[in-house]
């Protein structure tokens, strides 16, 4: 009978996790574009609630891990001309490249550590990153509304190869649109950084958080991303997100 | 061989000027239509306002404090999706007679002071597919590492203080052709720009003593006059990237020959001359799990009487931590034919040391860091601790204090007099 009952429970368990997994799966599937373009604008406020912002175009051709991206900063002037190009591979770690106008030289660089702040806001380099499904596993915590939407609460915890800075996270899924509505990531018991979506619309089909709030739980400080002039599945020459590119420095 | 020389620099002139006058030309043109069509139009720039401070004289050099101003700009037209026209210019002031008190606008930038005004830079820039050329004054880098680039030979530098340099554009024709991981860079450079020597009169020159108790002269400085050539092929492979490199030209940094003229009084007359110089050279860049690992190694060879033929190879490691950048590295040299007696070469110079950077970023505005430099048989030290915070949407400011030490005989003890703290402010528009 007990062996029965475990039986009947691991299933349940295995069960709720392909349950979880197929949410964070069909979240991503949803989101998928062949490109996406956008004008990002940061506004990082830091422990004594100073504000300083940057701003950045951002065009990324391909997706799911097989994807090329170029970020360029258009502000403040200090940064202006700065630029990012990341080469995506499935199987392998992203080539990663920084034009800074001053030297006029791009620049082979590797974030060995994902905890490293994107150019000094609060999120960090993984928190960026392209979230490969199969690099963690996922159980189903239950229900629970953010601002007043019903959403799925998942736990997702990284696997070891994932070399993740989080033990694990939470991420809360809305029930309606399949968008991600919180993600809660842990060090070891605490949160250790929380990103909150809003403002979620329907671009070209796609449901997107067009803001995104991310709060360091540890320095106190939080960082918001607004996207503006978005589409998706807009026409990029793969020529743009090549080394040649990054040197013309549009 | 003097005579070739000459006849060479004379032809080199004419050939510079009509090549200038074509490119200011297509430049003209450029503008024009732009400006017809109203294309899309990118600037930015700054002011700063460079401050430095030493604490001891130097021999020929008694200026505790020198002030440098500089205004940048650089801006970008696009003509149409293939087409831009890229400029820039500068504008400079300071208090220790660096630049040049003459209100011209400059466009080859290779005087011994600095122009009060100059053409950073002026060029053509028209890519189709994989294919980008650009024509004009333009700055063209080579090399991965970042401590040390042999590879890097059509980029001649302002040396006029040697710890805090700037590059030179230079004027010539550059084709590249990309095709998934490969990219061949071809480089044609018919009018040549020397790096930008200390001054003899200022303490970054570091003459011995005995050289001080004549009367310095400079000859007229006799510029080679064929084109420099080079060509680079940059392979980005899985988890790694290579790079093949050939050039055929000048050293932009001299080789001196020294003479005496006893009349009418006693004066030791220096000649800057640009050896021939041709490189082999190779790159490459292999990020690891815990480091990324750089590479660069040229050899020189020299038809010259004058200059070396030597290897000269850096290796190094990075890591990211954190908010921590950790940079560190040895550049070594092994002569294969020694003949230089007199030269000025920051990058030889810089050969048989280990050096080393940490940066770490307090916050979004701050960072720190330290860096160094240590000659393997401890006859020269660099050190330098440095702190930036930016203020507002425009200004940073930046104070640095730099360490030389070491003996007389050595590139960086040469300059033990020189220490210093610098006080930086930058506006940027």
């Amino acid at each position: 009978m007990s062996r029965l009952l475990a039986a009947v429970l691991s299933c349940a368990a295995w069960a709720q996790a392909q349950d979880a997994r197929a949410i964070i799966e069909e979240s991503q599937r949803r989101a998928r574009s062949g490109s996406q373009r956008y004008e990002g604008t940061l506004e990082v406020i830091d422990a004594r609630r100073k504000v300083s912002t940057k701003r950045w175009v951002y065009e990324r051709l391909g997706s799911a891990g097989n994807s090329k991206a170029v970020l360029r900063f258009t502000a403040p002037p200090e940064v202006k001309g700065v630029a990012l190009l990341i080469h995506n591979y499935p199987d392998r770690a992203s080539d990663q490249w920084m034009w800074t106008p001053a030297v006029q030289r791009e620049r082979r660089i590797a974030f060995q550590d994902r905890r490293t702040r994107f150019f000094g806001t609060d999120f960090t380099f993984e928190d960026l990153e392209e979230r490969d499904v199969d690099r963690s596993t996922y159980r189903m915590l239950g229900e629970e509304a953010i601002a007043g939407e019903p959403c799925w609460k998942i736990e997702s915890t990284p696997r070891p190869e994932a070399r993740s800075q989080y033990t694990r996270l939470y991420v809360w899924i809305r029930k309606a649109d399949y968008v991600a509505a919180q993600i809660d990531g842990y060090g070891r018991d605490k949160v250790v950084r929380r990103i909150r979506y809003s403002d979620i619309q329907n671009v070209q089909k796609i449901w997107t958080a067009r803001r995104i709030e991310v709060e360091d739980m540890t320095r106190n400080s939080r960082t918001v991303l607004k996207l503006e002039k978005l589409e998706y599945d807009v026409s990029l020459p793969a020529e743009l997100f090549t080394l040649q590119a990054l040197r013309r420095e549009r | 061989m003097t005579f070739r020389f000459r006849r060479s620099c004379s032809r080199s002139r004419r050939c510079g000027a009509s090549v200038e006058a074509v490119l200011r030309a297509l430049a003209g043109l450029a503008w024009l239509s732009a400006a017809a069509s109203g294309q899309a139009f990118s600037q930015r720039g700054f002011v700063e306002f460079r401050n430095f401070a030493y604490p001891q004289t130097a021999p020929g050099d008694s200026g505790r404090l020198v002030s440098e101003q500089l205004l940048r700009w650089e801006a970008t037209l696009r003509l149409n999706s293939w087409l831009q026209l890229n400029a820039g210019a500068d504008a400079r002031f300071d208090s220790h007679r660096q630049f040049e008190r003459a209100w011209r606008l400059d466009w080859a930038d290779r005087r011994k002071q600095r122009p009060a005004l100059s053409v950073r830079r002026l060029s053509l820039l028209a890519h189709r597919g994989g294919f980008t050329f650009e024509g004009g004054r333009q700055f063209i880098r080579w090399g991965k590492t970042d401590i040390l680039n042999p590879t890097d030979r059509f980029a001649p530098k302002d040396f006029l203080n040697v710890l805090t340099t700037d590059f030179l554009g230079v004027t010539a024709l550059r084709a590249t052709w990309e095709r998934g991981g490969e990219t061949l860079d071809v480089v044609v450079q018919p009018v040549f720009t020397p790096s930008r020597t200390p001054l003899l009169n200022q303490r970054w020159a570091a003459l011995p003593e005995e050289a001080r108790q004549f009367t310095l002269l400079e000859a007229p400085v006799r510029y080679p006059g064929r084109a420099a050539t080079g060509a680079r092929w940059n392979h980005v492979g899985d988890g790694y990237e290579l790079s093949l490199s050939f050039y055929d030209g000048y050293n932009h940094l001299p080789v001196y020959s020294a003479r005496l003229a006893p009349l009418p009084a006693p004066a030791v007359v220096f000649e800057r001359i640009h050896p021939q110089m041709r490189m082999y050279g190779a790159d490459a860049a292999v990020p690891t799990r815990w480091l990324t690992l750089k590479g660069e190694a040229a050899y020189f060879t020299s038809n010259s009487p004058l200059a070396d033929n030597y290897v000269l190879y850096v290796i190094q490691a990075e890591r990211q931590r954190g908010e921590w950048l950790f940079v560190g590295g040895y550049a070594g040299e092994a002569v294969t034919e020694r003949r230089v007696q007199i030269d000025f070469a920051p990058d030889r110079g810089l050969a048989k040391t280990f050096l080393g950077r940490a940066s770490y970023n307090i916050d979004t505005n701050r960072s720190v860091a330290v860096e160094g430099a240590v000659r393997q048989n401890g006859n020269g030290f660099y050190g330098k601790f440095e702190y930036t915070q930016a203020v507002g949407t425009h200004w940073r400011v930046t104070l640095a204090a730099n360490l030389l030490r070491g003996s007389a005989e050595d590139f960086l003890g040469q300059y033990r007099r020189n220490s210093n703290l610098m006080v930086v402010l930058r506006y940027s528009f």
